[in-house]
């Protein structure tokens, strides 16, 4: 087995552990409504635990089974792990990967709904452009500029959307 | 409702403002089929968000037109760049870039345009024929049967769309399924999974979630990895009709696996491409042409993905089970402009399936002109550097889903289902199934439920009717040939069959 597989069976022991958690947790909450007092009107067969205990069962057998089949598969998957990370983390793609989350995240959670929309859009634009090196510092002006006039244009103005 | 009153209804959804509708939208999917990283399915995500101010069906006429342009416009950048503009289109790469590098790149394209017409026309032929005759035969299934083919559906495409393994498409699939439980029970009102929180309490929203989950791994990965494009030049060759024809017969195959793979609920355009692709291959003439600039392998590509459009409609209006990821995602813009697929919607909108045959045949006719049009700018676009498009589509990946409903959680939404869209990707768990899970989740719930009250908690409802007993054998064949099972039976007759001759 070459070694991209080996990494994607460690990957999968734990994503599969992933969806075991999941699992449980849809079935958890799908027996508190199979015995919730407030349902004891309900008849059992229609009771909506009976789908979600049936839904997070499903998920956890086969989160399990990923997980074997990683396991199996990678041998060693928590040493692969660290492997793997410690190489992702010298790779240039991955910090570009991060700062495009870290500029997208800073968009969407600190300057949506706090800064109004143009100005937060434009910083937005023009700061990510700045930083991916999109070209001269007037293009990039140019460009999130014209961008913003015309997203504010068609939905503040024609599609009358309430921006923040 | 006679022949008449249909024709009435159609002409009447086929003005000026519908056709301008229809145009754009193929245009806009033209550009954004064309762009590498932006998929049809991203793009209908996007303009939902978009159009959902929309009077009646004219935004759905935009998206059906977008559908098309989008499936066809990623061969533009498949031919000319060597990059598939969308999933759907990379077999189209293996023939098409080096048509183009050979200097045959106009050709190239004018006969990918010409399959991708016959294509489209043969899926609206079969959807204007097949979708009615489904309707009558969904008009007699009970809760038991739409549950189970909810489920098949779930699990085919898992199977068909896993790749490494398919337990991980039936994972995707049934975690998708989980995420549409999410919100208040339509039978008793009881909140399931939603933390207290009242913004869940109508459940998770479908078109938030696709924009993250398609868009913002996109972004992600253009900008981590940004290549130089070198783009083909065009020549200035005139194709003829008679080349064409040449291929009539490749082309009609691809058309009816095109529309078979199309009808498979949540299996998609870029399924159908590679079957085709490989049954042409396989019965050619001349299979070392193909990876090497065949047109016949071309065609083949084309004519599958664009006639697969009209196959995944038809379970989606007469079901309400989506055939691809966009046809998913157009169902979400159904359920927002007041439109609920499935065996009712003979009787809600009579009309609607011919009205969707004659947007998609005006979107065709659109489709021939803009792509020959836009093969010369697009050698300038898709020269666009990633760092100046990328922020600007996070940018309408945030409106799009704000438009919706203005609420600050379903900007979070795309947020971490784009988190999520990037560990699916690097753990190589496939879409499909978890876009047709998300969708399906309602209708497999509450049918299990209403099968089970019907039957007085009796699990032989699901066994004990024609379809559903059909439906039963395919999904437990479906699991026994994914796990092997057919393999080792045969292998366990061929090692038997030696040791039977050699004692007698």
């Amino acid at each position: 087995m070459d070694e991209s597989k080996i990494r994607l069976r460690s990957l999968d022991v734990f994503m599969g552990l992933g969806f075991l958690a999941v699992g449980a947790f849809v079935a958890y909450d799908g027996f508190i409504a199979f015995y919730a007092p407030q349902l004891v009107t309900v008849e059992k067969a229609s009771n909506p635990g009976v789908s979600t205990i049936f839904i997070g069962a499903l998920m956890g057998l086969l989160g399990l089974v990923i997980a074997a089949i990683g396991l199996l598969g990678s041998g060693h998957p928590l040493r692969i792990a660290q492997q793997a990370v410690s190489e992702t983390l010298r790779s240039k793609a991955f910090y570009k990967g991060v700062i495009a989350l870290a500029c997208i995240a800073v968009y969407f959670f600190v300057f949506w709904d706090r800064i109004p929309y143009v100005v937060s859009t434009f910083l937005f634009l023009a700061g990510m452009m700045a930083v991916f090196k999109a070209g001269a510092w007037w293009k990039i002006a140019l460009i999130a500029g014209t961008t913003v006039a015309i997203v504010w244009y068609v939905f503040g103005v024609l599609a009358m959307i309430p921006l923040p | 409702m006679g022949f008449e009153q249909i024709m009435v209804e159609v002409l009447k959804t086929l003005n000026f403002e519908y056709i301008f509708l229809i145009a754009a939208g193929v245009f806009i999917g033209l550009i954004v089929g064309a762009l590498p990283g932006l998929t049809t399915t991203m793009g209908i995500a996007l303009l939902t968000g978009i159009t959902f101010k929309f009077s009646g069906h004219s935004a759905i006429a935009l998206l059906m037109g977008l559908y098309v342009g989008g499936v066809s416009g990623g061969s533009l950048s498949a031919i000319l760049v060597g990059i598939p503009g969308t999933p759907a289109n990379a077999s189209s790469t293996q023939d098409g870039f080096p048509l183009a590098m050979a200097g045959k790149g106009a050709q190239a394209i004018t006969i990918s345009r010409m399959a991708s017409i016959i294509g489209t026309l043969f899926g609206i032929g079969c959807l204007a024929f097949l979708t009615p005759l489904l309707t009558e035969l969904a008009l007699k299934f009970t809760s038991a049967e739409f549950f189970l083919i909810g489920l098949f559906g779930v699990l085919i495409s898992g199977a068909l769309t896993g790749g490494d393994i398919a337990l991980k498409g039936w994972v995707a699939g049934i975690f998708g399924l989980a995420i549409g439980m999410v919100g208040s029970d339509e039978l008793t009102a009881w909140q399931r999974m939603t933390f207290g929180s009242p913004e869940l309490f109508g459940g998770i929203p479908f078109i938030p979630i696709m924009i993250g989950f398609f868009g913002i791994p996109q972004v992600i990965e253009a900008l981590a990895d940004e290549k130089d494009v070198l783009v083909a030049k065009l020549d200035k060759t005139k194709v003829k009709i008679r080349d064409i024809l040449k291929y009539g017969w490749v082309a009609l195959r691809s058309g009816l696996i095109g529309v078979g793979v199309g009808i498979i609920p949540g299996v998609g355009e870029d399924v159908a491409s590679w079957t085709s692709y490989g049954v042409a291959k396989k019965s050619s003439k001349h299979p070392e042409e193909y990876g090497k600039g065949s047109m016949e392998g071309l065609v083949a590509a084309e004519t599958a993905d664009n006639s697969c459009i009209g196959g995944a409609i038809i379970p989606l209006l007469s079901l309400g089970i989506p055939g691809s990821p966009p046809a998913a995602v157009m169902l979400g813009a159904f359920l927002i402009h007041g439109v609920r697929p499935g065996p009712m919607l003979s009787f809600e909108f009579p009309a609607f399936t011919y009205q969707a045959v004659s947007w998609l045949l005006v979107a065709t006719i659109f489709m021939r002109f803009f792509a020959m049009w836009l093969a010369k700018p697009m050698q300038k676009i898709l020269q666009i550097k990633n760092a100046i498009l990328m922020p600007i589509v996070t940018v309408l990946c945030a409106i799009g889903a704000y438009s919706l409903d203005m609420r600050f959680i379903d900007i979070q939404l795309v947020f971490f289902a784009g988190l999520l869209g990037l560990l699916f990707k690097q753990g190589k768990y496939p879409a499909a199934p978890l876009v047709l899970g998300i969708v399906l989740g309602p209708l497999v719930d509450t049918n299990f439920r209403r099968a089970l009250k019907a039957s007085g908690g009796d699990f032989s409802i699901f066994f004990t009717r024609p379809v559903s007993l059909i439906l039963v054998v395919s999904i437990v064949l479906l699991i026994l040939g994914q796990l092997g099972f057919f393999g080792r039976v045969r292998s366990w007759f061929k090692r038997s069959k030696p040791a039977a001759a050699k004692q007698i």
